[in-house]
């Protein structure tokens, strides 16, 4: 028999540290929308497929259906939520509203979680590797082509250049 | 991976995450055949949901530094087992002298999860379509293996026994992948994939060649991938290459007996590995 101890995890959750709670076997994913209520991260294929429930750890793109919550301890989420005081990514946001790049929406906030990690990592990425970069994050209405372009119209934002 | 609806929840256990080496392999010992380690987790929280595995621990070995690095040394080039496919892709070390490995790492499941997927988890859960050991065998890597008892080296081609079996014991985790080369190889990693990018290999083939060694491994066909070498093969250097292209594809078709399953059949299988072993090589003698 296993005996269930309960865990205190210290986790930054969009700039908020949290105390947190948990048992071994909890996923991420739960703890997220569930103890948190943060439901921008969405619970769909629960086998790491889908990628509706990816969040950036540590600022790293990962899919919380696969992680469990005591991983994650000392370390930092940051969901499509706490994106949203990042002026880049306000505009990236923008830029998916601007090229229709959503039907239902649902999975709309982990393609914006994991390209914002794309264009934070490299502004200039090439229109393949960004198709590479966004393959773990799937949309069932098919609107990849406008996600591309939203992402393609976006880089000038994460441009050191460039003032947004 | 199979099809079955996976649970929302997992099934309770003890989580260690230690951070030596040593404290791993005596929580291993400590609770033999009843822990599991725990690597990138990918598979080990796919199996966990289906209910397919009980672990009541789970040692997390992602915090021990020690099985994270990748050096060359004049010997060859060694790998820790907890190097993730997108570190794998990252290094210089990989992709200037183990080309083949770095193109398997890039088809290690799709971008987000090959931040997570490490090369010693990717190996061991012993699935025909896993992308690491068909090149890692290409290459004649050796695996280290460590328990509390001490270690020993086996090569990659002796790790997976069957679907979903290894020959590691219940205490014991690989922790480093040795290649025996350090430069000069040629090599090469085609997948031929009959859905998306993004998907599981119908027939994968890892081709090298380091001066007159060359090896030809044809993987997802079958439990355990095959490997051929020149003496197999029935190489004539002095031949040309079309002549030696064309005895190889032979021997192949005679030698593989691939499975049949949902996603093709043994004789398309066994065209495509021969079709994909022709153009490996064909790389690898750059292109002529
Ligand atoms: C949707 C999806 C698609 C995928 N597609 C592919 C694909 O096309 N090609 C591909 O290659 N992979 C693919 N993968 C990934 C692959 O199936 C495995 O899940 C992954 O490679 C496992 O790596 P890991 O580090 O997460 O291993 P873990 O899940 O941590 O471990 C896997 C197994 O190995 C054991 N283990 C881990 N590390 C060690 C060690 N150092 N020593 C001894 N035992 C160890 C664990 O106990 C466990 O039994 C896919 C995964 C998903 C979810």
């Amino acid at each position: 028999m296993v005996v269930l101890k309960m865990k205190t995890i210290s986790l930054k959750v969009n700039g908020i540290t949290k105390e947190i709670t948990v048992e071994d076997n909890e996923l991420l994913l739960n703890v997220l929308r569930e103890k948190l209520g943060i439901t921008s991260v969405k619970a769909a294929c629960w086998r790491g497929e889908c990628g509706l429930c990816t969040v950036l750890l540590d600022g790293i793109p990962v899919k919380s259906c696969m992680t469990l919550a005591v991983e994650t301890d000392g370390k930092e989420v940051i969901t499509a939520e706490g994106l949203y005081s990042d002026e880049r990514a306000k505009k990236l946001m923008e830029s998916f509203v601007k090229h229709g790049a959503m039907q239902c929406g649902f999975c709309t906030p982990a393609f914006v979680v994991t390209s914002h990690y794309v264009l934070t990592k490299n502004p200039e990425v090439d229109g393949e590797e960004l198709k590479k970069e966004l393959n773990g994050v799937i949309c069932r209405c098919g609107t990849y082509y406008q996600i591309y372009e939203a992402v393609k119209d976006a880089e000038k934002y994460y441009k050191k250049e460039t003032k947004s | 991976m199979s099809f079955t609806t996976p649970y929302f929840t997992l099934p309770k256990f003890t989580y260690f995450k230690p951070k030596k080496l040593e404290d791993a392999l005596s929580l291993l010992r400590q609770y033999k055949g009843k822990a599991k380690v725990m690597a990138g987790g990918i598979m080990l929280v796919n199996l966990m949901k289906e209910r397919q595995i009980f672990p009541e621990y789970v040692i997390d070995i992602k915090g021990i530094d020690e099985l994270k690095k990748i050096s060359k040394t004049e010997n060859g080039i060694k790998i820790g087992s907890a190097v993730t496919a997108i570190e794998l892709q990252n290094s210089l070390i990989v992709r200037d002298n183990l080309p083949a490995l770095a193109k398997a790492a890039s088809y290690m499941g799709d971008r987000t999860l090959q931040h997570t997927v490490t090369i010693g988890g990717n190996i061991s859960v012993g699935m025909p379509s896993t992308d690491g050991l068909p090149a890692l065998m290409s290459m004649d890597s050796l695996l280290r293996i460590k328990s509390q008892d001490g270690e020993r080296t086996i090569p990659a081609s002796e790790l997976v026994i069957g679907l979903g079996r290894t020959s590691l014991k219940d205490d014991e985790m690989i922790t480093e992948i040795i290649v025996p080369y350090s430069s000069g190889l040629k090599g090469t990693y085609l997948k031929l994939i009959n859905a998306s990018e993004v998907a599981i290999a119908t027939v994968a083939v890892s081709a090298l060649l380091k001066e007159r060694k060359l090896s030809v491994v044809i993987g997802a066909i079958a439990p355990r991938p095959y490997y051929f070498d020149h003496k197999s093969l029935q190489w004539k250097w002095e031949a040309s290459l079309s002549e030696n292209l064309k005895n190889a594809s032979e021997i192949i078709g005679s030698n593989v007996k691939p499975m049949s399953d949902a996603v093709a059949s043994s004789e398309y299988r066994k065209e495509v590995s021969k079709v994909l072993a022709v153009r490996a090589l064909k790389e690898v003698f750059g292109g002529a």
